[in-house]
């Protein structure tokens, strides 16, 4: 189709373009206008980061095609206050902290200014409703509420414009509500990910991945992606000049598939072109001729006697075994009066970030290798970059661009190493932005874990042993596996000062999607099973939950799972102040919740019914109609 | 049975800050600049969690300028210094206290000069929020004239730290070892209601109680609480990554359920602050442990409210159905 010629306004200016007609608004925004506060987060209208109005409607402009255009009346995130202004719902987002990573910020504020356009006296659940389609994995939303009810009170002059500034100063800054010094450029969209930089003669990156979970390669053949026009190189695994192999603990995993997959979604082949199109095009012509291998997609199938092999280095597929042992828990299981076992398992958890990974890479004029990307661990990565393209260490340089969630997901080197591949091969800058399908199949996940428990306590609640075992699935590659389990084996049996205890936790290689580094990095599988045997007993023996685990508590002087004597332990405190906050009516957790009087206080929300907006809308009208 | 059954549940858990069972360690520059301004360099900061803010709070308070007064530079491993990685819940305690040491050699440059200038003891001076004075005298200028001062007489003021955190390795055999040497509590209590005819789960209240050290900016310290409980919600009752044999069946966010903003419940953050003997400022961290809890709590809710035990996360609709039905059919048997 030829391109189309538009004409439309955009934040209050003309603009006429020729577009090509399968691009989409958001592309036009975005790569045309460089208005890059209006963000891509998944490209399937989901996530809400690609707001826009469009004739003062709220649109997901990743959803509009930008021939739709012709005629409309478009305002983005940059359109909504003039140059070093704030809106007062982008001043109240500064003022609460709404604003995290930021990446899902334009898109929100655009839905909080839409949501207050529709109806300035929106109540809470309005709001809440009103922005159910804007996703932020930050904040947990409270803040972002507090802001929009804070908003709309001075809007409609109920509060007073000063509502809308930083508390007052204190006699020191540390315990001050200091606003976020990055808020007002991510709360106006000028804030730049990686994903949102341009560079002079900028190439675009492509990855072909794994459409197998484990095959042996046989043949990769670039010839006719090289022959392409417009394909500046096509890279492999050969092209590495150094001693190939990343990882949070082992360097198990090559920059681009060496010999075999290991998981779909692996990279294989890398393209970098002088658009995202003709890259992505290469990838298709090149030709990889696959030799499929039994895969494992289960741990416990991953021990078994025969199984297959995912790393020669770990022919018994184990990547790290943690064992964690004090006392003697056979005596401590004699002493105890009941003896509970259970099994707990946790599923594969996704980061879920709202920016997908993104970097740019080029060799700058003193021959120094240059990522930028949003990576959580840039003094690791250039260590390990040095000797994947065998340059010293100060020929290689990472700058952290701002990162839009991370959560563990971005420490390892998934991508960073393709681009400063193609950027020695070319010597132009490479940009490289995932989709979100790239970023969910080719990024860790929290550990899926099987855990089998077994713990043993007096008649008066106190334990007397524990037999803890946890089985994790690591995927495809180690990443931080080994540090996940170190840190679960730790933090095993909870703030509990168990005398006897006997804990392993394994973790396996299979062909799924890789595990690694996810916020409390083991920690809460582990815990979550032992605070649900905690309750167990408690219902067991009678003994309100609290009181069981004050029982059991750490304290000044106690010795930690790993023998650790301890100076000081705040749970006793803790415990505590939530009991006292929430007004806990004490008594064994004998599911008494119908019985209970503690429950639907101020301090909760009403449970959510949907149509809200529609219910208000309704009275409105009626408070109308009794008024006229 | 009512439709609707509401629940409580309490989970408490405990943390380790800063990297494990390895020495922990982290770099930074600072300088106080002219007019009064502050620069500070160092390799890791801000992936949302608000260390930005936190650490020109920290660096005005030693420096005696404003937060909104000082420069951080850009994380880049060949301008900065090293200050590893951004996780572990270990920024506001790495970064923070090395970024406070770097400050106070900057100072004390400042004030060795002011005090020949002054002729005062050195101790006797302070500064904050851009003044500089000596205690008990009427001697009381800015801090961009104290700079100028101070780089007339030939000083630049600036400052270098590294903080360390001490923790051992784990015996291979036993397990034995110091991983930390600082650890956080925290305590969750989770209300709930579940619908009994869909298996839906809401989550009404989260309160909230974590041991942070000391506070540096509290809002910072709730909106991690709030981020981080939301998280635990998620894997409590919806997200779920789920493969087939090694293919991903939940590869956007259309099969992979998020929290959205109809799903939060009301967070009650209690900040407990517990200082940290070990290092400068006190803090400790919460990035990571805000999150531990929460799964625990509303499983423990979950049975409260209807006599159903969750093991298996996520307690979608269809497994708390099939709990339901499942402990119907034993109660039957049992009658």
């Amino acid at each position: 189709m030829p391109d189309l010629n538009i004409d439309f306004t955009v934040n209050g200016r003309k603009v006429a373009r020729k577009v090509d007609p399968s691009r989409r608004l958001l592309d036009l925004l975005r790569d045309d206008l460089t208005l890059t506060g209006t963000k891509e987060g998944c490209g399937a209208g989901e996530c809400g980061t690609c707001s826009v109005f469009v004739d003062g409607k709220l649109v997901k402009s990743c959803l509009m095609p930008a021939a739709k255009a012709q005629g409309a009346d478009i305002e983005t995130v940059e359109g909504l206050a003039a140059p070093g202004e704030l809106t007062p719902v982008q001043r109240a987002f500064h003022k609460t902290g709404a604003s995290q990573c930021g990446f899902c910020i334009p898109g929100m504020v655009m839905a909080a200014t839409s949501a207050l356009r529709e109806n300035p006296n929106a109540g809470i659940e309005e709001i809440k409703e009103r922005m159910g389609g804007n996703i932020c994995r930050c904040t947990g939303y409270t803040k972002i509420f507090e802001a929009v009810e804070i908003a709309r009170d001075v809007i409609a002059g109920k509060l007073p414009q000063t509502a809308l500034n930083q508390d007052g100063a204190a006699s020191s800054f540390i315990g001050h509500n200091t606003r976020r010094l990055d808020a007002p450029s991510k709360v106006s969209g000028r804030l730049k990910y990686a994903g949102d930089m341009d560079m002079q003669g900028m190439l675009h990156m492509q990855v072909l991945r794994s459409p197998h979970a484990h095959a042996r390669i046989v043949k990769i053949d670039t010839s006719r992606a090289e022959a392409l026009p417009g394909v500046h190189c096509v890279i492999t695994s050969e092209d590495v000049p150094g001693t190939d192999g990343f990882g949070v603990f082992v360097h198990d995993q090559p920059i681009m598939a060496r010999g075999k997959v290991r998981h779909v979604g692996e990279a294989v082949a890398a393209v970098a072109a002088d658009t995202v199109r003709i890259a992505r095009e290469a990838t298709r012509l090149i030709e990889v001729e696959y030799e499929e291998l039994p895969g494992l997609y289960d741990p416990e199938d991953a021990l078994k006697e025969g199984a297959p092999v995912i790393h020669d280095y770990a022919a018994d597929n184990v990547v790290k075994h943690i064992p964690v042992r004090k006392g003697d828990i056979e005596k401590g299981f004699a002493e105890a009066d009941i003896i509970l076992t259970d099994d707990f398992s946790t599923q594969q958890v996704e980061h879920a970030y709202l920016e997908p990974e993104a970097g740019i890479a080029y060799v700058d004029h003193d021959d120094v290798v240059t990522v930028i990307s949003p990576s959580q661990n840039i003094t690791h990565h250039r260590h390990m970059l040095s000797h994947i393209i065998d340059k010293p260490i100060n020929k290689v340089r990472f700058i952290m661009s701002p990162v839009g969630g991370g959560f563990g997901g971005k420490e390892d080197m998934i991508y960073q190493g393709m681009l400063a591949l193609a950027a020695m091969k070319t010597h132009r800058p490479i940009k490289l932005v995932f989709t979100r399908e790239e970023s969910f199949i080719a990024s860790a996940k929290r550990h899926p874990s099987r855990t089998h428990y077994k713990m043993g306590l007096t008649r008066d609640g106190r334990i007397t042993a524990i037999e803890f075992s946890m089985l994790s699935d690591g995927g495809a590659y180690g990443m931080s596996s080994e540090g996940v389990m170190r840190k679960a084996a730790i933090l095993s049996c909870g703030p509990y000062e168990i005398h006897n205890l006997k804990v392993d936790t394994r973790v396996v290689y299979t062909n799924n999607t890789p595990s690694g580094a996810f916020r409390t990095f083991g920690g809460m599988q582990a815990q979550f099973a032992t605070e649900s045997m905690m309750d167990m007993a408690a219902e067991k023996l009678g003994l309100d939950p609290f009181e069981i685990r004050r029982r059991n508590m750490m304290k000044a002087g106690s010795l930690t799972h790993t023998q650790q004597k301890l100076n000081s332990a705040s749970i006793g405190t803790v415990l505590e102040a939530a009991e006292k906050a929430c007004r806990w009516e004490s008594g064994a957790p004998t599911v008494r919740g119908e019985t209970r009087g503690d429950l639907g206080g101020p301090d909760t929300r009403q449970p959510c019914t949907l149509g809200a907006r529609f219910a208000e809308a309704a009275t409105q009208i009626e408070k109308a109609k009794v008024a006229s | 049975m009512k439709r609707k059954l509401k629940g409580r549940g309490v989970a408490a858990s405990w943390y380790g800050i800063a990297r494990t069972a390895t020495i922990d360690r982290a770099g930074a520059w600072a300088e106080l600049d002219d007019g009064g301004t502050a620069k500070v360099v160092t390799g890791v900061t801000e992936i949302g969690e608000g260390i930005l803010t936190l650490l020109s709070q920290v660096a005005a308070e030693e420096l005696g300028v404003r937060p909104e007064q000082v420069t951080i530079g850009d994380n880049d491993t060949a301008r900065s210094p090293e200050a590893a990685h951004a996780g572990a819940t270990r920024q506001t305690y790495m970064i923070g206290n090395s970024v406070a040491l770097a400050c106070r050699e900057a100072r004390s440059r400042l004030f060795d000069e002011m005090s020949k200038v002054w002729d005062v003891p050195v101790d006797d001076l302070r500064s904050f929020d851009g003044f500089l004075w000596a205690e008990n005298t009427n001697k009381r200028i800015t801090m961009e004239e104290a700079v100028d001062t101070c780089k007339k007489r030939g000083v630049v003021p600036v400052g270098s730290g590294s903080f360390t955190a001490h923790g051992t390795g784990l015996d291979p055999v036993d397990g034995t070892g110091s991983p930390w040497q600082a650890y956080v509590f925290g305590t969750q209590v989770a209300e709930v209601e579940v619908d009994t005819i869909t298996g839906e789960v809401q989550v009404l209240g989260i309160w909230a109680a974590h041991d942070v050290g000391r506070a540096i900016n509290p809002r910072g310290v709730e909106g991690q609480i709030e981020g981080g409980v939301v998280q635990g919600l998620g894997q409590a009752l919806m997200e779920d990554y789920q493969t087939q044999d090694g293919h991903a069946v939940t590869h956007g966010f259309a099969k992979y359920i998020l929290p959205t903003s109809l799903d939060v419940p009301q967070i009650n953050s209690i900040v407990v602050e517990d200082p940290d003997p070990l290092s400068p400022l006190g803090a400790k961290g919460i990035g990571e442990p805000a999150l531990v809890p929460t799964a625990p709590a509303v499983m423990n809710a979950i049975y409260d409210a209807i006599g159903v035990r969750i093991r298996d996360l996520p307690a979608t609709p269809e497994k708390v159905l099939a709990a339901l039905q499942e402990k119907r059919r034993e109660a039957q048997t049992a009658a």
